[in-house]
């Protein structure tokens, strides 16, 4: 059975905003990443899927459950939503405590243990508190009773290098131990890290979905080189180059396959300067229209 | 439970603040008791006034210079008073999640939106009934430093007994107002306004008989306090009416809040 299963879900606002025809399935134990640009619409999918709105059409449901008619699923569900906001005038320990306080068992040892690791202040009052310290409060919050399904909506949004990378390391724990996670963010280099599959989502409509093994096969470089002399334009007609842009001896290309077939073209070159990026997403999702057209 | 005692906690310091000013309200009301009751004059230079400015004054055909008579007018203003904590707790109740948007906190726990309301109605009963007990606490307690003549502590039970139901009908338009609308900053606005709309109604009818009709829009007129202070008691059929009327306000603000999407 698989843990998240949404079917041609469609929630529209109006004309501009919203989600189209989502399909989507989402098995036990994986680590599924959504990958999508500000204002996708994927806020819009975790929500519909939660029950915190309705969809126009279509359905999702979580553990084979729709959260409308069945809110108990949610007892095995951790959600951490993108924006993190509690009754301010609470501290910590007790918003956490009122948190744990929904689902019938004991949290206080979890409580602790998750504090300890993301380094919280379990005293303090939420509205004392920073952006990214609110952050590791909702983290908390989000895995204290342990859930079987994790929901993170742009989990790593203003926490500090190393807290991410302490987050990372918690959220694999917890897929180790049995959870199954769904990822959502609009930076592909942090999905990319843990996902075993991710979906594109894009003006509300999802516009591929791959494994993550394919996607790291075709690993997408965004390639910037200055040269001493001008170079012939077609040294750069191989397979995997797109998106070619030369001004006289700067050249910008996005390279996708095999990065030592492009290394050793660049060896032939006098180079001046070279850099070389991951692509941002837009890129890459352009990359992705101009195929499917 | 868990959501109840949050809820209780968390309009705690209102309660407080609301508590204080309705006693305040209550001490300073009745320490004007001597200046209507004393010289015995009084009642002539109130007998000589134009109706409609004993209307507008709120002494309406009440005889101001007996205690009953003088707690008659103030209880408008007290009730005036404890509606519009009933009205903003009620909006504020089913608001308040989506405006601070802990909502996103609240419903994705393993709780229906049935149940969050259920709770939320519980406190906020539990806040106008200690309102509603402090103001009658206060008034019993006051009208006994100013009263000479017959005890009037019936009466005055038979106001507070009015005044819950009137309360009952302001915190559960609120919370059904809250409900309906989507914009949760708007509707304790809307509902504050609403009342204000309803007290105006309720002195337009004591200026003139002849739109009496519209009382049926300000709960301020629903009971006859003239018959309370005369000792009549109050209507049970205007009692009944009003309890269906809080069902309609609850029951909308289950079924609107249950179907509607919340603001994330």
């Amino acid at each position: 059975m698989s843990v998240i299963e949404i079917k041609n879900l469609t929630k529209s606002y109006g004309k501009a905003r919203g989600i189209k025809n989502i399909n989507l399935s989402v098995e036990q134990g994986e680590i599924f990443g959504f990958i999508g640009p500000n204002g996708a619409g994927k806020s819009t999918t975790i929500r519909t899927l939660l029950g915190l709105i309705y969809p126009s059409e279509g359905n999702a449901t979580i553990f084979g459950k729709s959260c409308i008619e069945h809110p108990e699923v949610r007892k095995e569900l951790g959600y951490l939503p993108s924006e993190v906001f509690y009754y301010d005038n609470m501290r910590v320990i007790d918003l956490l405590k009122y948190s744990a306080s929904f689902y019938k068992k004991d949290c206080t040892r979890r409580i602790k243990e998750l504090a300890e690791v993301m380094d919280l202040d379990l005293k303090r009052k939420i509205e004392d508190l920073s952006f990214g310290n609110k952050k590791k409060v909702g983290i908390v919050q989000g895995l204290l009773h342990e859930p079987k399904l994790i929901i993170l909506d742009e989990p790593t949004s203003g926490l500090d290098p190393l807290m991410q990378q302490k987050f990372f390391e918690l959220i694999a724990e917890e897929n180790r131990k049995g959870a199954t996670v769904f990822f959502s963010s609009h930076i592909l280099s942090e999905v990319q890290k843990m996902c075993s599959r991710v979906a594109f989502i894009k003006d509300g409509k999802i516009i591929k979905l791959e494994k993550m093994s394919t996607l790291q096969e075709n690993s997408y470089k965004k390639i910037s080189i200055e040269t001493k002399g001008i170079i012939p334009k077609d040294v750069f007609d191989i397979k995997g180059v797109s998106k070619l842009e030369s001004k006289g001896k700067s050249i910008n290309f996005i390279f996708k396959g095999n990065i030592n077939l492009i290394m050793a073209k660049m060896a032939d070159i006098d180079l001046r300067n070279i850099s070389i990026e991951e692509p941002d997403l837009e890129e890459i999702f352009m990359h992705y229209y101009v195929k499917e057209e | 439970m868990n959501i109840f005692f949050r809820e209780l906690k968390a309009n705690r310091k209102a309660l407080i603040i609301w508590s204080v000013c309705m006693f305040l309200l209550i001490l300073s009301g009745m320490g004007k008791y001597t200046a209507y009751s004393s010289g015995g004059g009084g009642s002539d230079v109130f007998e000589k006034m134009p109706y409609s400015l004993k209307a507008l004054l709120g002494m309406g055909s009440f005889d101001v210079t007996t205690i009953s008579g003088f707690f008659g007018m103030m209880f408008v203003y007290i009730e005036l008073a404890v509606a519009i904590h009933a009205v903003l707790l009620g909006s504020g109740i089913i608001a308040k999640e989506e405006r601070d948007k802990t909502t996103e906190f609240l419903m994705v726990k393993p709780v229906s939106r049935t149940k969050v309301i259920t709770s939320k109605f519980f406190a906020a009963f539990v806040n106008v009934v200690i309102v509603n007990l402090i103001s009658f606490i206060s008034s019993l307690m006051m009208v006994n430093v100013y009263n000479k003549g017959e005890d009037i502590t019936k009466n005055i039970a038979v106001f507070f007994v009015s005044m819950l139901i009137v309360q009952l009908v302001f915190l559960s338009l609120g919370a059904a107002l809250a409900s309906v609308m989507k914009k949760p900053k708007a509707s304790g606005s809307a509902a504050a306004g609403i009342l204000m709309g309803s007290f105006i109604v309720a002195k337009i009818t004591d200026l003139t008989d002849k739109v009496n009709v519209i009382n049926v829009f300000s709960p301020f007129k629903y009971f006859s306090y003239k018959d309370i202070v005369d000792g009549k008691g109050i209507d049970v059929t205007i009692v009944v009416l009003c309890i269906v009327l809080v069902a309609v306000f609850v029951s909308s603000t289950y079924l609107f809040y249950k179907n509607r999407d919340l603001k994330v």
